[in-house]
């Protein structure tokens, strides 16, 4: 007792890494008044390390921080089960897709006219079959992802890559779902091409996922825009729609897992609240930082930050208690 | 026209794949896991296997390790499963994989021309 704190209470970061006097949680919560919430490993007397969440809250006096509570608590149990719930979903979901995929494979072979000519009717009846297919698989993918940003067993495989011809891609693959709407996808890209190392199929995912929800939340005859924009050290993705944007109410949790905007349960557009905590997560996995804009009747901007040079340190891992 | 070897423990997908890709033309042998594709490579001498990773028995990852593309280097692998942004599929790159697709997301047709992608490229 009496001691100054830091050498009594010695905790690092959530990675093993030696976390600043100035970063602590403590200190933060004195300099901005606020309460602290966060994951971190304390280190015991014996030089073990014990993962915590530390909750920081102040004890105000005329409108000050005068003191704080911090309360530690043992976490080691609680990640256990996380990692025991993202290898259940892992792994059920790959039980899950071993049929879908025999399903999907042999729709498409008749479909493709291999057991002989199919009439208009079946095909009709085919095609039904394989969106419905393609929808479950998107779910399954989307519990896949969780699961791993979540056990942090995601693999970047970082090669160099071209964002113009990425957002090319993307608009392509979305463009019969934007013309059954009669929205119009726009690009604006550098004159110059941006290259980066990153993971194409993570970034891909990205804004796969945020293009296709920009199409689904706008209404017909409206505009999608992507663009790209080359910074010194960074790259910035932007999705902009002219849809029916996300209330104030729902802007602080639209990240959130399982979280649907009350405008978008209203109008029961179909959605399972992932889409956004994917993205995210991948997002973080790739050192980035996501955020968006957005008026409510007018429209939503999403802007995805990545480093040019994907590093795995700089790759925050994204926990479930920043998301 | 190439030599290709199936190697996937689901007989539905394994016999689709083998109707695909016969009738694009190609000669075409099959195996249920790794131990038995290692067999049969053997005496097939396939220009192209296509790969599943979990299987029971050896999976695609323990084949390649034995298989030992350094010494087949004539040889083209196309890694197929449902494991996206994996751990597996990097070490299936690193043990020489050419490349890596998704079964849930390709439709026969593409599979074909997958393939013929595959075969005319020089060996990775």
């Amino acid at each position: 007792m009496g001691q100054w704190f830091p050498k009594v209470v010695h905790i690092l970061k959530a990675d093993g890494s030696a976390l600043p006097l100035i970063e602590r949680p403590i200190v933060r919560m004195f300099l901005s008044g606020q309460a602290i919430s966060e994951k971190a490993l304390y280190l015991t007397k014996k030089g073990k390390t014990v993962p915590v969440s530390i909750t920081v809250s102040p004890i105000i006096l005329d409108g000050r921080p005068v003191g704080a509570v911090q309360v530690f608590r043992d976490i080691t149990v609680d990640n256990e089960i996380d990692r025991m719930k993202s290898e259940f979903i892992s792994l059920a979901s790959h039980q899950l897709r071993t049929p879908l995929s025999t399903i999907q494979t042999y729709a498409h072979m008749i479909d493709d006219d291999y057991m002989g000519k199919v009439n208009n009717e079946q095909r009709r009846a085919l095609r039904t079959i394989l969106g419905a297919t393609n929808t479950m698989n998107e779910l399954i993918g989307m519990l896949l992802n969780i699961a791993r940003i979540e056990s942090g067993r995601i693999t970047v495989n970082s090669k160099r890559l071209n964002t113009s011809a990425l957002v090319q891609d993307i608009a392509r693959q979305q463009s019969i779902v934007a013309s059954n709407k009669n929205i119009s996808v726009q690009l604006r890209l550098p004159k110059q091409a941006a290259t980066i190392k990153s993971d194409v199929l993570i970034l891909k995912e990205i804004l796969l996922n945020l293009v296709g929800n920009a199409i689904k939340y706008t209404p017909p005859d409206g505009k999608v825009i992507l663009a790209v924009k080359e910074h010194p050290d960074t790259v910035l993705f932007m999705v902009r729609d002219t849809g029916i944007g996300i209330p104030k109410a729902s802007q602080e949790r639209i990240f959130a897992k399982f979280f649907r905007a009350q405008n978008v349960i209203r109008q029961e557009t179909s959605g399972t609240g992932l889409g956004l905590y994917v993205v995210k997560g991948l997002v973080q996995t790739l050192g980035g930082s996501v955020w968006f804009k957005s008026t409510e009747d007018e429209g939503t901007t999403f802007y995805v930050s990545l480093p040019k040079i994907y590093r795995e340190s700089a790759a925050l891992r994204a926990s479930p208690a920043e998301l | 026209m190439a030599r290709i070897l199936v190697v996937e423990d689901e007989r539905d997908l394994n016999a689709a794949y083998q109707m695909i890709l016969k009738k694009a033309g190609h000669t075409v042998d099959s195996a249920l896991n790794g131990q038995d594709a290692l067999k049969i490579a053997e005496k097939f001498k396939p220009d192209l296997i296509l790969l599943d990773l979990l299987m029971p028995i050896m999976g695609g990852l323990e084949f390649l390790r034995h298989y030992d593309l350094d010494k087949q280097t004539d040889v083209k692998v196309l890694i197929f499963t449902n494991m996206e942004n994996s751990p597996e599929v990097n070490e299936a790159y690193n043990l020489g994989a050419t490349r890596c697709i998704i079964k849930s997301w390709t439709a026969p047709q593409s599979l074909a021309k997958v393939i013929d992608d595959v075969l005319a490229k020089k060996a990775a």
